[in-house]
């Protein structure tokens, strides 16, 4: 079959976007591939294609639960039923189902915590496996943003599995975590795609406001542009104030954030796919997996801890291609609450300290470690990022003695610290810049200076009356509801 | 300022445990903990409807609620975790139980904790994929993502005969003969939630707004309509044989906590308290425990095997008697008798009556 064929017969969709048609050619050629592919691209249309193509199963390695949730139930939605997720969510008893029936499924994908248990690598290795795929690969490196300590067994498991045929996927990798990859992958010979992130389609802005003076600018903002839009925080509390301001105000908004429960975001997720609601104040948990292709805007309130989840975040807007807006919000002083959330994921020393005092008081083994887990957390107030950061950097140095593993993870979170210090100061860089911050992107990521002539960004000129809303507000629906003819909408036809 | 609907269903709960049990007691409830104490404690002080009725409160919560309550001077303080209604929190409440019932009618928290959940997952699952199916939508997303829920569906969707469109009317006409049934229940409590094939339902916190409840008001006034269906469906399977068959497969009976369970094995095989505290390692007032749980909810359970008929005879005498259920006093004027067996008696006599 034609790729082109193929492609319709499983998607129905009648062109490759940018960069899909390479990177499928390349993997069906038989190489190891590393893909830069920008988001809102179909990425996962990269090794689903091929899935199909190729006999044998495709294990998908995905870092973000929720994500891996969305990822197989979109397959589902789209007539496959052999995928399946194998993540923490599973009940023993429904783990052990699937795991003796994993030879029925075609789409396999699993955890990286997952990997690191015999059983489900011995489980694996039964199978005829005719793709790995990584995903979000930059969580292998530690320059990356969302560096995965979990990550790093990928490569052993893969040699355990055979070496299969590879591939890694990312939306944002600068040149050193491509260098990662590969070596942390264990890869030989490898082909390596790069496509531009830049989305010519997305104005970039930025915004400097006083602190007393940051809501009332987003309703402005959110009153006069044309939606739908996401605005992202960086606090649940601060989300919800604002998702209560803009419906007082007869906007149709909700906050999402991860203290919702299951089915409050699944349906706000869907409301907002389906045009139900017009606007999200999100947090970082919004957005991963999620394909709406007619978001017109992204207001940033606080402002993102690294440029790479700035550039996945906006990445969301104009995904069909029409004219999009992003706006940061930034008031002088902002980057000590950065500081603050970046502090906040990693252990700090006195943690630390207690922790090995309470190894050494009970005597407890290294290996033991994850057993305890309440008692670490109870006792060292260890949050749950802080304790999967812990638990992973000892899991992997149980026969090292307690003292040196404490030296050495001292160094580590010093290490880590420094590092995503660095990297709010190079989005407090990028805001302070006077030239095109379009540019200013593209470098950090090492890629030449873009070509947008027209509201390219806030530096160059940018006109928010073009993005103006054309229809006016829609009032929120007051009628009296009928509970009978709702009913009989839905159940008859 | 008139009280909130949350502020009355604490009021009410506390009236009723009144200063014989601390206010944590509450909260165990609330959270419908599987434990001894708090489901005796829920039969005893008549506060089996609220059993998990609020799942989501925190401790710090309750003690705001309550420290607020006695700076309103709707409760005075006797002990350190013990608090009585002042005649102003008692006039409060029962203004407040003239226009609102409190309990809703329908709650059965304690009866029906271990199927809400399922009914309504399985519920608003069926609602979903019957509203796609009649209008040939594939490609959707279910608003219930456990994997438990959707392979029960699967399996529940395979077994039934009728074709989709017969489905979808089948389930119209139970749910419309259900909810119009009874004349105390609002409908759009529950038909707001639901999600059909271009229509997501609303979240909780979104109903609540659109009808104008206080968040609390409307969580338990969705309860009560879940509790009204499970309810209605469930004795009456034929006229409602769809919706029946949804917690059909569910054991009918409350299950015993499961280190009762144990106790409760061991005492088949004619083991002894003493006997069973030393084999599993227990203290003796925890087998205690056990045994007052099973002789709450076992039905042949043979009360005088621990009681003497005499004494049960006299202990019934006083607590008919007494109002308060206090074991202290009914302790003082029972020559002979031991707090275990005055909760084995209370139980028996007391449990069928408020189950």
């Amino acid at each position: 079959m034609e790729l082109e064929q193929a492609l319709f017969h499983y998607f129905q969709f009648n062109t490759f976007r940018k960069g899909q048609r390479e990177v499928i050619d390349s993997i069906l050629s038989g190489q190891d591939t590393i893909a830069m592919l920008p988001t809102g691209t179909g990425k996962s249309l990269c090794y689903q294609l091929p899935g199909y193509l190729l006999k044998g199963k495709v294990i998908i390695i995905s870092p973000l639960l929720s994500l891996m949730q969305d990822q197989v139930e979109q397959m589902k939605a789209l007539g496959e039923k052999r995928a399946v997720a194998i993540n923490s969510f599973l009940l023993p008893f429904e783990k052990k189902q699937i795991l003796q029936q994993l030879d029925r499924y075609k789409f396999i994908f699993v955890s990286p915590e997952m990997l690191g248990t015999e059983l489900i690598v011995s489980k694996l290795k039964e199978l005829d496996i005719a793709l790995l795929v990584i995903d979000e690969a930059h969580c292998i490196s530690q320059w990356g943003y969302d560096f995965r300590p979990d990550y790093l067994k990928i490569g052993q498991v893969r040699k355990a599995l055979n070496r299969p045929l590879t591939i890694a996927l990312t939306a944002t990798a600068t040149e050193e975590v491509r260098h990662d990859i590969a070596k942390y992958l264990q890869l030989e010979k490898w082909k390596e795609f790069v496509f531009s992130v830049d989305r010519p389609e997305i104005s970039i802005g930025m915004e400097i406001v006083g602190h007393q003076e940051k809501q009332k600018r987003i309703v402005e903002l959110v009153e006069s542009l044309e939606g739908p839009g996401i605005i992202y925080f960086s606090s649940k509390k601060i989300a919800e104030q604002m998702a209560s301001k803009l419906r007082d105000r007869g906007q149709q908004v909700m906050a999402y954030h991860g203290g919702l429960d299951q089915e409050a975001r699944v349906l706000i997720q869907q409301q907002f796919i389906h045009g139900q609601l017009n606007i999200v104040c999100a947090t970082s948990a919004f957005g991963m997996g999620i394909n709406k292709e007619n978001v017109r805007y992204i207001i940033h309130y606080h402002m993102p801890l690294q440029l790479e989840s700035y550039l996945q975040e906006i990445g969301r807007a104009g995904r069909d291609g029409k004219n999009s807006l992003a706006i940061l919000l930034y008031t002088p002083g902002d980057e000590q609450l950065s500081i603050q959330l970046a502090e906040g994921e990693i252990p700090d020393r006195e943690q630390i300290n207690m922790l090995f005092h309470v190894i050494e008081q009970q005597q407890l083994s290294l290996t033991k470690i994850t057993e305890n887990e309440e008692l670490f957390i109870r006792s060292c107030g260890f949050s749950e990022t802080q304790w999967r950061i812990v638990a992973n950097y000892i899991a992997s140095r149980e026969s090292m003695k307690p003292s040196e593993v404490k030296e050495k993870f001292y160094h580590y979170i010093t290490e880590r610290l420094r590092i995503k210090k660095e990297k709010i100061a190079m989005v407090l860089e990028y805001l302070q810049y006077r030239g095109c911050k379009r540019t200013f992107i593209l470098n950090y990521f090492k890629e030449k200076a873009a070509s947008v002539k027209v509201n390219c960004c806030s530096s160059c000129g940018l006109d928010l009356n073009d993005f103006q809303k054309n229809t006016n507000l829609t009032h929120a629906n007051t009628q009296n509801y009928n509970w009978e003819q709702e009913l009989a909408s839905m159940l008859l036809k | 300022m008139a009280i909130s609907y949350r502020d009355a269903v604490f009021l009410y709960c506390l009236k009723q445990i009144k200063d014989e049990r601390s206010i944590y007691s509450l909260f165990h409830l609330f959270q419908g903990k599987k434990s001894s104490q708090t489901i005796q404690d829920a039969h005893l002080y008549k506060l089996t409807p609220f059993f998990r009725a609020l799942p989501l409160i925190t401790r710090i919560e309750l003690e705001t609620i309550v420290k607020e309550f006695v700076s309103r001077g709707f409760l005075e303080q006797v002990a350190s975790e013990n608090f009585v209604l002042t005649i102003e929190g008692e006039t409060e409440l029962n203004v407040f139980q003239k226009c609102v019932t409190i309990p809703p009618k329908f709650l059965e928290g304690w009866k029906y904790h271990h199927l809400t959940t399922l009914f309504w997952e399985r519920l608003s699952l069926l609602v979903q994929v019957s509203s796609n199916l009649i209008n040939k939508n594939k490609g959707f997303i279910p608003i219930q993502n456990k994997q438990e829920t959707q392979e029960w569906f699967k399996k529940f969707l395979k077994m039934q005969n009728a074709n989709r469109y017969e489905l979808a009317e089948q389930l119209y006409i139970e749910l419309t003969e259900c909810l119009h049934q009874e004349k105390s229940i609002e409908p759009a409590v529950l038909v707001l939630r639901l999600t059909g094939h271009n229509k997501i339902g609303l979240t909780s916190e979104q109903a609540a707004e659109r009808l104008d409840m206080t968040t609390t008001h409307y969580h338990l006034e969705f309860l009560n309509i879940l509790h009204y269906m499970i309810k209605t469906v469930s004795t009456m399977r034929n006229d409602f044989p769809l919706l029946s068959s949804l917690v059909q497969d569910v054991q009918k009976e409350v299950p015993l906590t499961l280190s009762t369970e144990k106790t409760f094995q061991l005492l088949d095989k004619g083991y002894v308290p003493n006997e069973i505290a030393a084999m599993r390692n227990l203290k003796m007032s925890t087998i205690e425990d056990h045994i007052v749980e099973i002789a709450l909810h076992v039905k042949e359970f043979e009360l005088n095997r621990y009681v003497h008929p005499d004494i049960e005879k006299r202990i019934m005498e006083v607590a008919s008697k007494t109002s308060a259920k206090k074991l202290k006093q009914i302790r003082d004027q029972v020559d002979g008798a031991n707090y275990f067996e005055i909760r084995l008696v209370l139980a028996r006599n007391g449990g069928q009556k408020w189950n």
